[in-house]
Order: C-alpha cells, then structure tokens, then sequence
C-alpha cells in the first residue's frame, strides 16, 4: 500500500502527459462533432428547398403547421402557417419577417431575425459546448417516414437543459427536436410529420396570402435601427460557466417610451436575455413564467424591472436576475 | 391562500408547503379558488371546452361532494402556459373580469372568490406583457433557433392569444 503510494506520483507523472493528451484529442474530436452537427443542420435549414407539416407541442398544448421553404440564388424564403385555431402566417423574404394576424387584423414586421450563429461558431462557444454538454451520437431512427440520425446534448450540470435532435440522414436538415428538463421529461417538442426536401417551390409559395395588407389592418413594425448595440452601464455577474456575451445594447420596443437595455449571453447551443426597463407603473410586480423549454423571471431592483429570458431552467434564469446590477 | 394556490397551478409552490395547500383545497372555499383560477386559465387560453366541463362539475357535485373534485378535474392545463398566452393587457383583464363573473352565476357561493382571483389575476399578469414583447426580440439570438428556418414563430402561435395584447397596448 504504502509502495504503491510513494510510486504514484511517478507512474501520475509519466502517464500524465499521455492522459492529457488524449483527454484533449477526444475533446477535441467531440467538439468538431458537435460543431460539425450543428453547422450541417442550420445550412441545411437555410439552403434546402422543402415542404413539409410540423407538429408543435408545447406543454400540453399540440399544433401543426405547414412550412414552405425555398433557396433561391442566396436568398431565403419562408412561409409558415398554422393548421390549428384561428388562421395566421409568418412569412420570411429578404431581410424581414412578416407575422399575418387576420383574427385581430394585424400584421407584425421584423426585421432580418435570428442570426445564423452556427456557421461562425467561435473556438470559445465550441469549447463551452462540449465541456457543459456531453455531445452523443444515439443512432439511426425514423421520423416523417425518413431515415435520421438521433443525437443528444446532455447537460454536465442543472443549469442547462437537455436537447435531442433528429436530423435527416442524408441531408442533415433537422426534422424534430426535444428539450428535456431537469428530470428528463420533454418539455418542448417539434417534429415533422410529412416533409418533402428538394420539391419543386414555386415563389408564390412562400408568398403572403395578403400581399397588400388589408386598409382596416394594424402594421406594427420595428425597424433594425431601434437596436443599437453599446455599453449599456449594466452587468450581470452570476452567469452559469460557458455563457459568454454574444451582445449587448439598447432597444426601442412599442408602447415604451424608455430605451430598454439587452444583453445576450450564449453557451453555445442557447441563450438567455437579460432586459432592463425603467418602471413607469407603480404596480409592476415581479413573476415567473413557463413556457416550453422557455424560462422568464422578472424582479424589480429599485426602479427598475428586470426581465430574464431564455431557453434554460428556471432556476438560471432567477439566478441570472438577481445578479444583475449597475456599475 | 389564494396566492398559495395561485403558486401551486404556477408550479412555484415549495414542497414544504404543499400538504398545507392541499389539505385547504379539501374545503370549499380553497376548491372554489381553484376552480375559479382554471376556469379563468382556460377562457383565457380560448379552451372553453375545459371550462363548461369543470363549470358543469361544479354545480353536479358541489352539492353532492365537492372534496373529491379538484383530483379529477380532467385536462387542466399548466397555469404557467396560460399566464403567458394571457400576456397582460386591458383584452386580458377584461376576459379576467368576464369569466369571473360568469362562474359567480354557476356558483353563488363563490362570488367573494371568484372576484377577488379576477383582481388578483389581473394584477398579476401585467409584467408578462414584457415577455411578450421581449420573445422577438429574444429569439433572434436563440443559436438553437438556426436550426429551424422559421421554427422559432410557433411558439408565438401556441400562445392563444399574442397579438391582442399588444394591440391593446
């Protein structure tokens, strides 16, 4: 016993290097795989032209959809419209994002939406992804009646949740998706119940059914000019390990008088929003809210409301508000 | 513990408080609460199927043995995904008001609580006006939402409701 122990340290220090090193070639492997993964399913939800019907559960609530997507010459268009309750539509041209609300005669312009983050996936975020999440290839499966290949990224503590991903085997294009809470139930799920890749779209498929907005209709529109990205005099410090700033700036939403401060932090694979307003209601009391795989805290600190979003347990995101101050 | 159960269909109740909370709703007074609250939930989700049932419940077995109607309401929803779909406005506290006022006709007896969960509904879902408006402008930044060309807008059609509030607003 004793022996043993006095030659350890040899037997650590010669291993050691070899150990190292193979603990850095499988991180790295892991992390180009799940890069790799994730670049192949976001180029191929850009670059594919397909048609298809998604089933959206959220809860214990269920709705399809019907998606159109096409890829012409670089650029992307889109059109989703719901099959379940009242009839609306998002439609995705060149830069902007249209949301149709015929049952409250109103239409919701975006600008250019979500960032396609995969494709520059920094070394840092690549990092920080296999080091919290343990990134495995499951096997083969079927959904929409086409071959996929199943992984998971499970979270290595409980501040993050857990996401299994089907993709199409031999496009990569992601054809369900579930986030699994803290005890592994799904909270959030997608997936395509029909879907045809490389189908004839013709542009009128992806086209508004209202291509001129109705005279009666409301047009809400938030121009890209309302974000300004700087220092915004507010600092959040209790963040969970490999969540790093991706942005962080002001925003003019409607019916705010105030400029409200944004800051966005990322692992990687999701992200939470920390919102910062002025209270102008004497009544504004602080809450929590479930949504999905979707998380929301409010609190308020002195006169101002703290709002935390993002796609992880509801634990980080109250973690996250209550560590948010101003220098 | 109106706010008690209001914390329990939230899924925000302490597990230390639970056998409290639900040893009160075993009267009924704390059992009309409840009701009144998923009642409230689900007219604001637009699940008004939900509603007539456990209104229909109400007055059956109220008379007869309301202790044993909470455990078997059938399909109540989250409270949580409602608050959302609710998303806080005049539209909103108005529906508040128009439910609770209704489910005081089916049940007399709960007229007190019925009004006093519209108020308190009302007061609470303010704020989640903010997240509301706040998903816009979150999901554009969400990495996992490249994955799906315009996945991400489902979310918005799964609230039942989330354009009317920022009408009103």
């Amino acid at each position: 016993m004793q022996r043993a122990f006095r030659r350890s340290p040899i037997v650590t220090g010669r291993l050691a290097p070899a150990v190292f090193l193979l603990a850095l070639v499988a991180t790295g492997a892991h992390a180009m795989d799940a890069a790799t993964w994730l670049m192949r399913a976001s180029q191929a939800a850009r670059q594919l032209d397909y048609v298809g019907t998604i089933v959206y559960q959220i809860g214990p609530r269920v709705e399809s959809s019907r998606i159109t997507h096409l890829y012409d010459g670089g650029r992307e268009f889109a059109k989703l419209v719901n099959l379940d309750g009242p009839a609306r539509e998002v439609v995705r041209s060149e830069g902007e994002v249209r949301c149709y609300y015929p049952d409250a005669k109103l239409v919701r312009v975006e600008p250019a939406t979500f960032r396609n983050v995969f494709p520059s996936l920094s070394a840092e975020q690549q990092q920080s992804l296999t080091r919290y999440y343990e990134f495995r290839v499951l096997g083969e499966d079927r959904v929409g009646g086409r071959p996929v290949q199943v992984v998971v990224f499970e979270p290595k503590d409980g501040l993050r949740y857990g996401h299994r991903f089907w993709s199409d085997g031999s496009t990569g294009l992601l054809l369900k998706a579930r986030v699994l809470n803290e005890r592994g139930d799904g909270v959030e799920q997608f997936a395509f119940s029909d879907l045809t890749i490389n189908a004839r779209i013709d542009p009128s498929m992806v086209a508004p059914s209202w291509p001129v907005v109705p005279p009666d209709w409301q047009v809400l529109e938030t121009a890209s000019a309302d974000v300004v990205a700087r220092d915004t005099g507010w600092v959040v410090t209790r963040v969970p390990p490999g969540f790093a700033k991706i942005m962080e700036g002001f925003r003019k939403l409607r019916g705010r008088r105030d400029r409200i401060a944004h800051l966005v932090f990322s692992d990687g694979l999701v992200s939470v929003s920390v919102f910062i307003e002025p209270i102008v209601a004497a009544s504004t009391p602080a809450g929590f809210l479930q949504k999905g795989g979707l998380n929301v805290y409010s609190v308020r600190q002195d006169d101002h409301l703290i709002t935390v979003m993002g796609e992880t347990p509801g634990a980080t995101v109250r973690q996250i508000a209550h560590s948010v101050s101003h220098r | 513990m109106n706010e008690r159960i209001s914390r329990l269909m939230d899924g925000e109740i302490d597990a230390s408080e639970l056998d409290v909370v639900c040893s009160a709703l075993k009267g009924d007074d704390a059992l009309l609460t409840w009701t009144c609250y998923h009642t409230i939930g689900d007219a604001l989700r637009g699940e008004s199927a939900v509603t007539r049932s456990v209104r229909a419940a109400v007055s059956t077995q109220l008379a007869t043995e309301p202790t044993v109607l909470a455990p078997r309401v059938p399909n109540v929803s989250r409270a949580a995904s409602w608050a959302w779909a609710a998303a806080a406005s005049i539209a909103a506290v108005a529906v508040v008001g128009w439910t609770a006022y209704s489910l005081i006709d089916a049940t007399p007896a709960g007229f007190a609580k019925a009004g006093e969960a519209g108020t308190m509904r009302a007061a609470q879902i303010r704020p989640l006006t903010v997240p509301a408006d706040y998903l816009l402008a979150h999901q554009e930044y969400a990495p996992a939402n490249a994955l799906q060309s315009v996945g991400p807008y489902m979310r918005d059609f799964a609230a039942s409701s989330p354009l009317r509030p920022a009408v009103a607003e």
